[in-house]
């Protein structure tokens, strides 16, 4: 237990120690400064010449959203056509898989495009290595990339001026694809190769294994998708078991490297924000709130999966953790921590399988989506934690009785109206979404049995979990659903849609309504954020906005479940 | 008198808490609004109880209780909103009565009747004479006063108005200082000047503040937010085979969203004006008042008539281990050849603290006088000791040799003084 909690704590300092250079330097990538990586500004001077756009143009947050919203409407529409027609290409296909099922071809574009990655698929039964490759793992960096642009457009609507010129994202785009994602994917996958991923073109392989089976084994090209897949917060694993597969994540250390990669763009997007805004006290503040919760979620979940189930012991079992749907080589400490690292950073791999977590710990992992702000994905989960800073300044400047300020700038009714609808939709798509499949299943019991193997609280959180993890842009799943039918295919597409493009146009709109306002000076008089009091007021704002709104729903399925063993 | 006026503006309160129910005012704040339609939400499904049971109806009893609690809630909003726009009401009535109970002297062809100036119309000619408070906003048509104005305008020295002249209005409720004049009501009752400032008191709680305006939005969002909270338990119930009553997802939902603040948000608007009106400050609408949160400076150019212009003594503060009496002969002897009214102002307050202090001009003392350098002035006794009274630094510099723990201590009282906005 204590190597395995020794293991947890290297992780998690590691990644902080990581990202605060790595902030550090995103920051010189954001502002354009020299970096040593501009060994990819040829190649992008090419790429902009041809696409006809110029780099150096500089754009306010209207014209900067719909180059966001069309690209990535170009790239949904190109992802469809490739799924849907993907029997029809003649290379990189050596398994010979068919054409997409239309609707499972929208559900996955759509999850791609919005760095979801919920899958229901599986890759090596469906995807071939062009798709994998040129469809998936491309959507990985550009649409991780889409992310962080729009993040360092945030950071510079914070610092503005009465200006409403924000930047350009075509060049944010590119720029967090080549000098932030690519590099950093190079090495994970390296790490990844050395260990024994692989990264091969050939066929499924017949293995005679050592009790004369037959077995079938599927290998490609894993390693380049699996390093983006961390890295970008997406979570869409090359195999279907994602990284509890040994290809995908072969031993400890590999385990150590994907885990740290999930939290480190996250992690140094925070700090980002310090070193661009020159707030670097601010910045440490919410590094601060964020790790809180995380220490204390990963504490429960770790003490939950440790503890076990109760069953077992009454019935004479050795073993009381929680071991069922975990790796040995992992153990529940690092499954613990991996399921909260990824579920709050909106990525969604997996290196055990949350259906099969004690009913806590899955509900801590529905609640890390419920805020999916801890860190958060890449860019977005700045831009969620924003709204919440937003709301508690408002809050906190209220109780002094002052016009509340954020960084100087006035915070009015126009910027609680974008804030409170960002707030709103969140719960509004998972519980609508919940309550539908609920209602269906319940007026329909033959849809019931197609959809839920485990009836009961389970079955509820299952479906709880599907909705929520769509809404976040999490992509992982409690695998006990049987999600790819029609009716599971178009409704998540449209709340991944939703709540992945809402929550990134709202907040800028916020952002560039706040540029163009004149800062007030700080007084002795104006709310001071960078203090312990701010803090508590923030952690405050979170839990409530998040524990209000789903308590009554995570204590019919989590909570009802842990209370029912 | 006091609990009978108390009473009443209580039986008020409770009056306009039932008015208020009307739909088009509960519309203007969404979570009470809410609230108002669960109640009626709930009237409908108790009368349905009373007729037939079923679980998801509930019982009779329950919904009655739930339906009255409700009920009650509203209620309540309203009735702290109503209290607080009754205490607005409460300053307006007092500057109406000083208006009503101004008498004025009304010319009647020539002929002079005390009335009421609330009786006066346009165009009727009053009598004033100094000492007498002006009924009615008008134009002189005889004689030449002198007009204190600081009552309205702020302005301490006394205005003259001359009939005939450009400089002929006079405003209700300034004061005649000298002269007789004679002058026409120009405004019809309720459109003076004095009227416009009670109609400013009263009608402050009308406008919603930017900052109110950006609550109401969140705390709409948060309403929205518990009704989709509560509205999709039903289907998860329903999963789960749990039965849930109407009224415990109604009771549910008014407990979750922020009744509390939604319905005392307008109170605190009202709130704010009048503390600011205890304070001598009107307040023309809440936004003042978050306006004035906002202020870290107040700069005023007018000191004249905020502050007397001459410095002037007030207090006698001895060290510790000096008395009095010792304090007040050295700082009148060290003011004896002052003649600037500070020092002038010294010997006055000594007089007046010590009506039978007798102090001769010392024998043989070297007066010195004040200096921007030294900022310090005193003399030198025939007897070797000197007096200097000045500026606290300069004063302290000059007896850095004496005893330290004193000038500590003096040190602390002047610190106090100063804070207080005093000159020490």
């Amino acid at each position: 237990m204590i190597t395995e909690i020794l293991g947890v704590l290297l992780i998690f300092t590691l990644s902080c120690l990581l990202a605060w250079p790595l902030g550090k330097y995103m920051v010189r990538v954001f502002k354009g400064e020299k970096v040593w990586s501009d060994v990819f500004s040829p190649l992008e001077r090419v790429l902009f010449r041809l696409s006809g756009i110029d780099p150096d143009e500089k754009w306010d947050w209207k014209k900067n959203m719909l180059a966001l919203v069309t690209l990535n409407i170009g790239f949904f529409i190109l992802a469809f056509i490739f799924l849907a027609f993907q029997g029809f290409h003649p290379f990189w296909n050596p398994n010979d898989f068919g054409n997409w099922e239309p609707t499972l071809a929208f559900n996955t574009a759509v999850s791609f495009t919005t760095n979801t990655n919920l899958q229901h698929y599986s890759g090596e039964s469906g995807a071939s290595y062009y798709t994998q490759l040129l469809v998936f793992c491309w959507l990985q960096f550009v649409s991780a990339g889409t992310g962080i642009a729009a993040c360092a457009l945030l950071f510079q609507a914070l610092i503005n001026k009465s200006s409403a010129v924000l930047g350009n994202f075509y060049t944010l785009l590119v720029k967090s694809c080549t000098r932030i994602l690519l590099p950093l994917s190079v090495v994970v996958a390296l790490l990844l190769v050395a260990n024994g991923t692989p990264i091969n073109f050939e066929a499924i392989q017949e293995v005679k294994t050592l009790e004369g089976e037959i077995q079938q084994v599927a290998a490609g090209p894993a390693a380049p998708m699996v390093a983006i897949k961390q890295m970008g917060t997406n979570g869409g694993g090359f195999f279907g078991p994602n990284s509890t597969h040994p290809f995908e994540n072969p031993n400890y250390l590999t385990n150590i490297a994907e885990n740290i990669a999930i939290l480190l763009i996250p992690m140094a997007l925070v700090f980002a924000f310090g070193f661009y805004t020159g707030r670097k006290k601010l910045a440490l503040l919410f590094f601060a709130v964020m790790s809180l919760l995380f220490v204390a979620f990963t504490a429960i979940s770790i003490h939950q999966e440790h503890a076990g189930n109760p069953f077992f012991e009454s019935v004479g079992l050795a073993e009381s953790r929680n071991m069922e749907g975990k790796e040995i080589r992992f153990g529940t400490a690092a499954s613990s921590l991996w399921g909260v690292s990824t579920t709050a950073t909106s990525n969604g791999s997996v290196n055990s399988m949350h259906d099969s977590h004690t009913p806590l710990s899955g509900g801590i992992f529905l609640l890390d989506m419920f805020i999916n702000a801890i860190y958060g994905g890449v860019g977005v989960g700045f831009i969620n934690f924003f709204i919440y800073v937003i709301v508690a300044v408002f809050i906190a400047g209220l109780m002094i009785g002052r016009t509340p300020e954020f960084m100087g700038k006035k915070i009015e009714a126009r910027e609680i109206k974008i804030a409170a609808l960002i707030i709103l939709l969140h719960p509004f798509l998972i519980l609508s979404g919940t309550a539908l499949s609920s209602y269906l299943a319940a007026k329909d019991p033959s849809l019931s049995a197609e959809w839920i193997h485990n009836p009961g609280f389970h079955g509820l959180s299952e479906m709880l979990y599907e909705f929520t993890s769509s809404a976040a842009n999490n992509g992982s799943g409690f695998e006990g659903l049987n999600d790819d039918t029609p009716f599971w295919n178009i409704l998540n597409g449209i709340v991944m849609l939703l709540g992945r493009f809402l929550p990134i146009i709202g907040p800028l709109a916020l952002a560039g309504s706040l540029a163009l306002k004149k800062p007030v000076p700080e007084s002795a008089g104006s709310l001071p954020l960078d203090t312990p009091a701010f803090g508590t007021v923030l952690l405050a704002v979170i839990l409530i906005v998040a524990a209000l709104a789903f308590f009554p729903v995570l204590a019919l399925g989590p909570i009802a479940e842990y209370l029912s063993l | 008198m006091e609990t009978n006026k108390a009473s009443l503006a209580f039986r008020q309160s409770v009056q306009a808490a039932f008015l208020k129910l009307h739909p088009t005012h509960m519309m203007q704040n969404p979570v009470m609004f809410t609230v108002g339609c669960g109640t009626l939400i709930m009237v409908g499904v108790t009368v349905l109880s009373a007729l037939s049971a079923s679980t998801f109806i509930g019982t009779f009893g329950y919904n009655l209780t739930i339906t009255l609690l409700l009920f009650l809630t509203v209620l309540l909003g309203n009735f702290a909103e109503a209290v607080a726009e009754a205490r607005g009401k409460a300053q307006a009535d007092t500057l109406r009565k000083t208006r009503s109970e101004t008498p004025a002297r009304l010319l009647v062809d020539g002929v002079e009747q005390t009335v009421s100036s609330s009786d006066l119309k346009k165009g009727d000619l009053f009598l004033c004479e100094a000492g007498d408070v002006i009924p009615a906003d008008g134009e002189l048509v005889e004689g030449l006063a002198a007009i204190d104005e600081a009552a309205i305008t702020g302005e301490s020295a006394p205005v003259i108005r001359e009939a005939g002249s450009d400089q002929n209005t006079v405003i209700g409720g300034t004061r005649v200082l000298s002269d007789r004049i004679v002058v026409r009501v120009s405004s019809h009752p309720g459109e003076s000047f004095l009227d416009k400032m009670i109609a400013l008191v009263e009608g402050a709680n009308r406008q919603k503040t930017p900052n109110e305006i950006a609550l109401t939005i969140l705390l709409a969002a948060f309403t929205l937010v518990f009704l989709i909270v509560t509205v999709t338990l039903k289907p998860f119930a329903d999963y789960l085979q749990i039965s849930l009553s109407l009224a415990a997802l109604i009771a549910l939902f008014v407990c979750l969203i922020p009744t509390t603040i939604g319905g005392l948000l307008s109170a605190i608007g009202i709130a704010g004006m009048d503390r600011a009106l205890k304070a001598n400050i009107i307040a023309k609408s809440g936004k003042a008042v978050e306006t004035a949160g906002d202020i870290d400076v107040l700069l005023l150019d007018k000191t004249g008539t905020i502050t007397i212009g001459n410095r002037k003594a007030t207090a006698f503060i001895p060290a510790p281990d000096v008395s009095l009496e010792l304090l007040i002969e050295a700082a009148v002897l060290s003011s004896l050849a002052d003649t600037t009214p500070e020092g002038k102002s010294v010997v006055e307050l000594a007089k007046k603290q010590k009506p039978n202090f007798q102090l001769n001009e010392p024998e043989g003392a070297a007066f010195i006088d004040f200096s921007a350098e030294t900022r310090m002035s005193g003399l030198d006794l025939a007897t070797g000791s000197s007096i200097r009274k000045g500026a606290w630094d300069a004063i302290k510099n000059w007896a850095s040799a004496s005893d330290a723990t004193t000038l500590n201590a003096v040190e602390q009282e002047v610190t106090k003084v100063a804070q207080k906005g005093g000159t020490p």
